[in-house]
């Protein structure tokens, strides 16, 4: 298949096809008042006038395939021509590897399209559990050159779950975790994997080793969020769980001794300390050293109070925020 | 016109104030006459026509239009099954997104597709709701009773009924049509919300589908919906148990979005972004948090998103778009600008019961 530009170079109008001599185009009737009209190009209105006439034709033909490919590239977000593309596709029985192949060519300037993404399942439906490692090549493609591509991301939960594939998910995870540690789409694909992949044995099997790798990702950046919700998340609907792991207290405690980047550690003690967790004197320690570190506080009797007080002060963006915490305490966790 | 032949170097200082003048200008050119960069969105023309209809309303300008005219247009996009047999045929009878995709028996055509989608459903509803039309009016029945047949045993929506991707904007849409129309007959709602609960993730905020990861565009729709369908109040006012949804998670992840230059980020650890300005921003206005941001750091984030010829770029010192207009027109009325309509949030449009017509 040629290039875009070579296509547009190229392009003969379809009045001027002697195979579309018979079809006689059915063009846009925008009424009499029409509201936000598109100032369309002519080879766009052009290719949907042919569109129309060959599709309340009902004309399921090569022909009208090949004129749904000239008018996908033109107008990828018409649901109606990738529809009725595949009941031309459905009804010649055309190969679905191709099709594959022109979703390929297409995805390459319009990845963040619903429609293509829609077909793309569609296609890898019909062709069953043989496509699994092809459309997971095909989003590791896309990935390569956009790694938090949000469609792409849902096609693979889809492939997973429908067709299969998850034997090397995990490690996939680790590999884009290790080429980018912020990269929060794969901590949530890691979450993903974790607690549905039918190998893995779910969360509470896991969760022993995903705490220890979230601690290890807090510790080379505890100023990323990603892996303090991740973190938090493996103790989901399990807060006895999360406030009686020594290893949530014990990174608090580091990340908190550190004395920088501190706001996701005192975030979490906060959680926890409302949440019923009692604090042993290091940590308490660690707190005050902080509070004494600024001109203007003093560390307080009651640690939730000290938390909230520091936060404001070194998160000052959600500083009303802390503040209505603090208020809200003495009803949780004093 | 000087200064579009002479456009300032991109690194000029921006405004420092809401050009509202600017805007209208830049909405009524888009009213004349879309660039051809939009005809891609063709068959979104509805939403497009929300977009301008709708912001010239937020903007305090909808005097710009010709109300009759547009409410006449929007209203020959709805599709008609022809008798009560038609209507139980599986089909969705809604509004077509243009007449790019709504055929009339005239045109040779040997079937007449119906094209109705939920989304333009949506945005044909919050056009007439916002120009005053009586929306006990239309033909709600047709409406309503084939939306059933989108929805999915999973609780979630499809937009159209030769199929589709299923997620959470088309639940909110759902909800905005079902509340606008004030009859809930379209919709299981308890399987709405057993959908939409699915979709909290384990940090807080909502994905578009269960596992996805959380996202602004996401939670809005989840929230939102959860509010027009009755299932949440003002939250914080209530104590943090009695909700359906975990309300301090997703509080706390909505208010870490805002990050250092002052704009929201949709996602963790990407580019701040003027449309969640509204999408998250709207969350915490639903659930009674908006004081809790930095309305000042926003603003000024917003301003560098805002263009010398008027209308809003997705980020700092771009072309503006209609959509990012929008919403960011939207994020100054929750900021309440001066000059700036207050919107219904849940619904994304005017408030149009509090401002009268």
């Amino acid at each position: 298949m040629d290039s875009d530009s070579d296509e547009e170079e190229q392009r003969v109008p379809l009045s001027r096809r002697p195979e579309w001599s018979d079809v006689t185009p059915i063009p846009q009737d925008d009424g009499p008042n029409p509201v936000v009209p598109i100032a369309y190009r002519e080879e766009f209105e052009e290719t949907m006038d042919y569109f129309r006439a060959v599709y309340v034709a009902d004309e399921r033909s090569p022909r009208a395939l090949q004129l749904t490919s000239e008018a996908i590239h033109m107008n990828p977000g018409n649901y109606t021509v990738w529809q009725f593309r595949r009941l031309i596709l459905e009804a010649l029985n055309a190969d679905l590897h191709d099709e594959l192949a022109f979703v390929d060519l297409i995805a390459i300037n319009n990845s963040k399209n619903y429609q293509i993404w829609h077909h793309r399942r569609w296609v890898a439906d019909k062709l069953g559990t043989d496509s699994v490692r092809e459309e997971l090549e095909f989003t590791e493609k896309v990935f390569s050159k956009d790694s938090k591509n949000y469609h792409a991301w849902s096609h693979r939960q889809w492939v997973l779950q429908a067709l299969g594939g998850w034997k090397d998910e995990l490690a996939y995870c680790q590999q884009l975790l290790e080429d980018d540690i912020f990269n929060n789409s794969a901590w949530n694909q890691r979450y993903f994997v974790v607690t549905r992949s039918p190998l893995l044995g779910g969360l509470h099997a896991m969760r022993e080793s995903e705490v220890r790798y979230a601690v290890e990702a807090i510790m080379a950046k505890p100023e990323n969020e990603s892996p303090w919700r991740y973190l938090r998340g493996l103790y989901k609907d399990d807060a006895q769980s999360w406030i009686n792991d020594p290893q949530v207290c014990l990174v608090c405690l580091k990340v908190l001794n550190s004395k920088t980047n501190c706001v996701f550690a005192l975030s979490m003690l906060l959680d926890l300390l409302c949440h019923g967790f009692q604090p042993n004197q290091e940590l308490k320690d660690a707190v005050d050293a902080l509070t004494s570190d600024s001109d203007s506080d003093s560390p307080d009797s009651n640690l939730a109070i000290e938390v909230c007080s520091l936060l404001e002060r070194l998160d000052p963006m959600r500083m009303n925020y802390w503040k209505w915490r603090k208020g809200m305490l003495p009803a949780l966790a004093v | 016109m000087d200064s579009i032949l002479n456009p300032p170097s991109p690194d000029s200082n921006p405004s420092t104030q809401f050009e509202r003048d600017r805007h209208v200008r830049f909405l009524e050119m888009m009213y004349q006459l879309l660039p051809s960069e939009y005809q891609g969105q063709e068959i979104n023309r509805l939403t497009l026509a929300y977009f301008v209809v709708s912001g010239l309303h937020i903007l305090g300008a909808s005097d710009r239009v010709d109300k009759g005219g547009v409410i006449n247009w929007v209203l020959s996009l709805q599709a008609h099954p022809k008798n009560e047999a038609e209507l139980n045929d599986g089909q969705f009878y809604g509004f077509h997104g243009s007449r790019s995709s709504q055929f009339h028996s005239d045109d040779n055509a040997v079937w007449i597709p119906n094209g109705s989608h939920l989304a333009s459903t949506y945005c044909a509803l919050a056009i007439l709701k916002t120009l005053g039309y009586d929306l006990s009016l239309l033909d709600s029945e047709s409406i309503l009773k084939s939306m059933k047949n989108l929805q999915q045993s999973d609780g979630s929506f499809m937009p159209i009924h030769t199929g589709a991707e299923r997620d959470l904007r088309f639940v909110f849409c759902a909800a905005a049509i079902c509340s606008m129309l004030e009859n809930w007959s379209g919709m299981d709602k308890e399987n709405v919300k057993k959908y939409i609960l699915n979709c909290q993730s384990y940090d807080g905020g909502f994905g578009l589908m269960p596992g996805s990861e959380s996202h602004g565009g996401a939670t809005y729709c989840a929230v939102a919906s959860l509010r027009l369908m009755g299932f949440i109040g003002d939250e914080l006012s209530k104590s943090a148990t009695s909700c359906i949804i975990n309300v301090p998670l997703l509080l706390d992840w909505c208010l870490q979005r805002q990050a250092i230059d002052g704009g929201f980020q949709g996602r963790l650890n990407k580019d701040t972004d003027t449309c969640y300005a509204f999408w998250i921003g709207g969350v915490l206005r639903i659930l009674g948090a908006h004081k809790f941001i930095d309305e000042k750091a926003l603003r000024q984030f917003l301003l560098t998103c805002q263009s010398q010829y008027g209308g809003f770029s997705k980020f700092p010192r771009q072309l503006p778009d209609i959509y990012h207009s929008y919403y960011g027109f939207s994020a100054f009325s929750l900021l309440e600008e001066p000059g700036v309509n207050p919107i219904r949030v849940e619904l994304g449009i005017t408030d149009v019961d509090a401002i009268g017509l």
